[in-house]
Parts: structure tokens; C-alpha cells; sequence
């Protein structure tokens, strides 16, 4: 199972339709960054409107993929992330502080051109 | 030798219904039955009885039309004593009526017939509670049950209540928190703060904790939680209606708000909300009279 | 009035089957949304606990009904090393795999009791209720 990546001008636009297990996360992981390199794509949005858990290991890859997609130079915003999976996230005591987040992909592209230009 | 019993007890369902209403009336004489009319008494003391009948004809079949006369009555507020008094009653005048009748009835004919002499006594008596036993711990049950219903359904009436969410204009929404916050109500308010920032794509909220009486470490927790929760779904906080004796115990108790803006009240809050979303009050109009409107347009939502 | 059910968990993929069946049965007790996800989340954390730490073990669910509350029980079993510090792995962070160290203080948070008992070499068993409210 591979989450197709879309390329909008200099951005990256990801929608995670799939239940995400561990390889197939893993597996996005690698597919992002190796893009990110390839297309030298400034920004990306990666919504999460239809995931419904998202549990330490999967909060952990995405945290990582954003460190990791900032030190390569692309800014990354998750949107639409759902309510259950925000009080999860709490309760497991994990804040992804770092990361921007926006309501949904437009707003999220929005948010990136302001990141972006600050 | 049972059904025989049984039989005539059905058969002469109009005398029995004639000694038991006589005897409830003498009961019903409280202050609740003095605000219905004779009438609707009356009328319901028949539904009972042939329900009563009916529950009796048809022996211990889960759902009778007791039931339904049960969860009527409910409904319409009538105590249980009504429905536990109203059994005991027929226990005994189906009891008083069978002694009564005891000389005229003929067992000679039954099945599994057997001499019971002068001790019959007892022997009815445990007829009768095999039929009726079944029927008050149904009711009783029926009663329990739709009350619990009325209780839960009052108990998140409630639990909406105080946890308004107020769409103020488009992207703008205000959940002002009223009354003392425990674990479990923090959780709820979380829940339903994220529900409304969906349904109407806020993209800030307002806090409002003017009406929350003390903020401890735990409430501060608690709103912290909320607004970090509110940031995960791509929206933002400000907390809003700082006191100043709550500036003092987050200071105190060393709680760290941290990234998260803080006004001292709504009407400051709403101006950074409004920066937040860029929509700048225009220098050329009164801003003060721009605000005093939208925040009246505000109350007036809020009464809606 | 019970009703137990397990999934056995040896790979991967059995992460995502566990949770789903947990998210099921939840869901047949009557738990709402978020509820859902809470318990579900919960679940991958213990089952993912026994692929990375115990190599092999079994989830089971009990739905669960008494005279005044219903409720979801899971319990995770394994027969792997053990835990030798308990207080220790309860702890925000601690982890020896690299991971977030998340899991099990919170699924403590997630669920609302949560009992483990563990003997270094013996094994972890891992039993955590959530009530319907
Ligand atoms: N079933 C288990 N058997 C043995 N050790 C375990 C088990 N579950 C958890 N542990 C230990 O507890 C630590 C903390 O677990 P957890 O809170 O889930 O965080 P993480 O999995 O991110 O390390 C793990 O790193 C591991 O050392
Ligand atoms: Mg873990």
C-alpha cells in the first residue's frame, strides 16, 4: 500500500485515505522525502481528514517527517485533523507542538503561502 | 385445580374490578391525586385494572399492555406508589373474592385434582402471588428503567447546556465556560469545543472563563488540554475573562499558559480574534462603537 | 453477561486487525466517537507493545455489563521478557525502543483503569477497563 503524493507547483498535496499501518507509514515517509528531493518542492500539505487513529508510533513518524521535511527545506501543515483523533493525541501526552496544522487543505495551502513569506 | 381458580377469577373480572376500585379510591387521597379531575382517576384506575387482567390472561410473556400503561404513566409524572399500591390492593381483593366464593367452587372436575380440606388457605395465597409477583416486578422494573431514561436524557440536556458554543461571525466562535470544571465536565467541554470548531469552521475560538469561579492547577490543566486539542484540528485559542485574582493563582501556582494568548476580556479578546482572521477594524469608522456593536450582536446570539 | 473475544498478535498487520475488532465491539457497547478512538488507540499501543517487545502474544476483549455500568475490558498477554521496572515504564518518555515512550502512560489516560503485572522473563499481562458514560 503506497499514499499517492500530488504535485501542485512547488507544492506536495498528500490525502492519507488508508488505515495507516506501520509500513505503510514508514513507506510515506521515505516516498515524501525522496520527492521533496526531487521536485525541490517548498511546501507540502498533508491532510488527515480521513484517518481515525493515530496512535505514538504513527504521531511519531509524522512528527519526524516534518523535522525532517524542514531540514530539507519544505514546510509542512497537517490539516483536517479529526476531533477523536486531537483527544487521543492529548491523552497520550503528545502535542506535535512544532507543526503547524490547519482546518482543512485549502487552509491549509493558505497557511503554508503565509509561512512561507514570512 | 389452578386453572379452575384462575377461571373464575377472569370470569368475574367486573366484581373484582368493582371491590378494587372501591378499595384504591381510599388510598388515592393525596395531594397528587387531588390535582387530577375524577374523571381522568377514574379512567386510569380502569386502564390499570384491565391491564392488570390482561398481564394476568397472558401469564409471564415478557411485554403485556401493563407495560405500556406502566411507561404512560411515567411519562405523565404519576408516582409509583400508585402503580405498587394499586397491585397490592388487587392482591387482596382477588384473595378476599375467592374466600368469598370459595363454597360455590367446584374442583372435582380438575386434572390433577387433590383434597385440600381447611387449609386452602395458603394454597390460594400462593396462587394469587404466582400471578401477581410477576406483574409488580415488571412494573417495578418498566418504572425503573424509563426513569433512568429520563434521568440520562435530563442529564445531557444539562451537559449541552453548559458547554455553549456561540458562532459569532464567520471563523469566530466563543464557548464561554460558566459554573465549576471537574475532570469528567473538562472532557466534555473538550469534546464539544472540537465538534463546533468543525460544524463551523472557526478558525479562532474564544475562551470565555469569566463565569468559572476558581482556576487550581487542575481547571488551568484541563483548559490547556482543550486549546492544545483545538491547535491539533488547525484552529485557535484565546482565553479570554482573566480576573485578576485567577492572573494571580496561574502565576502562584507557576502554570505555564505558554503559546497561548491570554486577554483579560472578551471584548480585547475579540479584537485579537479579528487580527487573527485579518479583518482589521477600519481607522475611519469608531472602533470603540464597531466593537460595542458586535459585541451587543453577540448577546443577541447568545439569548437565541 | 460477558462475551469474550481475541486476536492473536505475531505481525504487523495484526496491529490494525486488533484495533479493529476492539473499535467493533466498542462500538456495539454503545461508546461514541471519540470514545471509540480512545479505546481503539489504546489497543494498537498494547498490541504494538507485544509485536516490539514480546515478539508473539493474544488481545482479547470483554464486553462488559453490571448492574449499574457497561464497559469495554482489554486485556494483553504475552509470554516475552517482562517488564523489571514497572514505575519506570510508566513514565511520560521512557522508552527502549526509540519510540515516543507514550503508550503505556497513556493508555492509563486513555482507558479508565488499568492494571499490569509483569515478572522479568515470565512475561506482561496488561488488563484496562473504559466505562460508558
Ligand atoms: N509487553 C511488553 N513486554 C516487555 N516490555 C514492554 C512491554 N510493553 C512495554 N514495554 C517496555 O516499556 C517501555 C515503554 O513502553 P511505551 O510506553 O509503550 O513506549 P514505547 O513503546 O514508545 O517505548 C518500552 O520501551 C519497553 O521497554
Ligand atoms: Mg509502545
Amino acid at each position: 500500500m503506497r499514499i499517492p503524493i500530488l504535485k501542485l507547483h512547488n507544492y506536495l498535496l498528500i490525502s492519507i485515505q488508508t488505515e495507516l499501518d506501520d509500513k505503510t507509514a514508514i513507506q510515506f515517509q521515505e516516498d515524501l522525502l525522496e520527492k521533496i528531493h526531487s521536485s525541490g518542492a517548498t511546501g507540502v500539505v498533508i491532510d488527515l481528514t480521513s484517518v481515525d487513529i493515530v496512535d505514538s508510533f504513527i504521531a511519531k513518524v509524522l512528527g519526524d517527517v516534518v523535522t525532517m521535511s524542514d531540514l530539507m527545506g519544505a514546510k509542512v501543515v497537517l490539516t483536517g485533523i479529526q476531533p477523536a483523533v486531537a483527544v487521543t493525541l492529548i491523552d497520550l501526552g503528545i502535542h506535535l507542538q512544532d507543526v503547524p496544522t490547519a482546518l482543512d487543505l485549502e487552509q491549509g495551502l493558505i497557511k503554508l503561502r503565509q509561512e512561507l513569506e514570512e | 385445580m389452578e386453572k379452575i381458580l384462575k377461571d373464575v377469577v377472569l370470569d368475574n373480572s367486573d366484581e373484582i374490578v368493582r371491590m378494587w376500585i372501591e378499595q384504591v379510591k381510599k388510598n388515592q387521597g393525596g395531594a397528587f391525586y387531588q390535582s387530577l379531575s375524577d374523571e381522568a382517576l377514574e379512567n386510569t384506575n380502569r386502564e390499570f385494572a384491565n391491564a392488570i387482567f390482561e398481564g394476568i390472561q397472558k401469564g409471564k410473556i415478557a411485554k403485556t399492555p401493563l407495560d405500556e400503561f406502566a411507561e404512560k404513566l411515567i411519562n405523565l409524572g404519576w408516582p409509583l406508589t400508585y402503580l405498587t399500591d394499586g397491585m397490592q390492593v388487587f392482591r387482596r381483593s382477588v384473595v378476599k373474592f375467592i374466600i368469598h366464593k370459595w363454597e360455590d367452587l367446584d374442583f372435582s372436575e380438575a386434572d390433577n385434582y387433590f383434597e385440600l380440606g381447611d387449609d386452602y388457605f395458603p394454597w390460594v395465597l400462593e396462587k394469587v402471588d404466582e400471578w401477581v409477583d410477576p406483574l409488580v416486578n415488571e412494573l417495578v422494573s418498566e418504572y425503573s428503567g424509563s426513569w433512568e431514561n429520563i434521568v440520562s436524557l435530563q442529564r445531557m440536556a444539562l451537559q449541552e447546556l453548559s458547554a455553549p458554543l456561540i458562532p459569532v461571525m464567520d471563523n469566530i466562535t466563543i464557548m464561554p465556560l460558566i459554573g465549576t470544571i471537574d475532570t469528567e465536565r473538562a472532557k466534555m467541554v473538550m469534546e464539544s469545543l472540537l465538534d463546533g470548531v468543525i460544524k463551523h469552521n472557526a478558525e479562532v475560538v474564544l475562551i470565555d472563563i469569566t463565569g468559572v469561579p476558581v482556576v487550581d492547577t487542575m481547571v488551568a490543566h484541563h483548559i490547556i488540554q482543550a486549546a492544545e486539542a483545538v491547535r491539533l484540528i488547525g484552529s485557535r485559542c484565546i482565553l479570554v475573562g482573566i480576573r485578576p485574582e485567577i492572573a494571580q493563582t496561574i502565576v502562584n501556582l507557576g502554570i505555564d499558559l505558554g503559546k497561548f494568548p491570554t486577554k483579560s476580556s472578551l471584548r480585547k479578546g475579540f479584537q485579537t480574534a479579528l487580527e487573527l482572521t485579518n479583518r482589521e477594524i477600519v481607522e475611519d469608522t469608531n472602533r470603540e462603537e464597531e466593537i460595542e456593536n458586535l459585541i451587543e450582536s453577540l448577546d443577541r446570539s447568545e439569548e437565541e | 453477561m460477558s462475551d469474550q473475544s481475541c486476536v492473536y498478535i505475531k505481525k504487523e498487520w495484526d496491529i490494525v486487525a486488533a484495533r479493529q475488532m476492539g473499535r467493533d465491539i466498542a462500538t456495539q457497547v454503545g461508546f461514541k466517537t471519540v470514545d471509540q478512538a480512545r479505546i481503539a488507540t489504546a489497543i494498537s499501543e498494547l498490541a504494538r507493545n507485544i509485536y516490539l517487545y514480546a515478539g508473539a502474544g493474544k488481545i482479547c476483549f470483554e464486553a462488559i455489563e453490571t448492574v449499574q455500568k457497561k464497559g469495554i475490558t482489554i486485556k494483553a498477554t504475552d509470554e516475552g521478557p517482562g517488564i523489571s521496572d514497572l514505575a519506570q515504564v510508566m513514565e511520560d518518555g521512557y522508552s527502549t525502543s526509540g519510540g515516543l515512550g507514550a503508550g503505556l502512560p497513556g493508555v492509563k489516560r486513555l482507558m479508565d483503569e488499568f492494571d499490569i503485572i509483569s515478572k522479568s522473563g515470565e512475561g506482561t499481562t496488561i488488563e484496562s477497563t473504559k466505562w460508558l458514560r
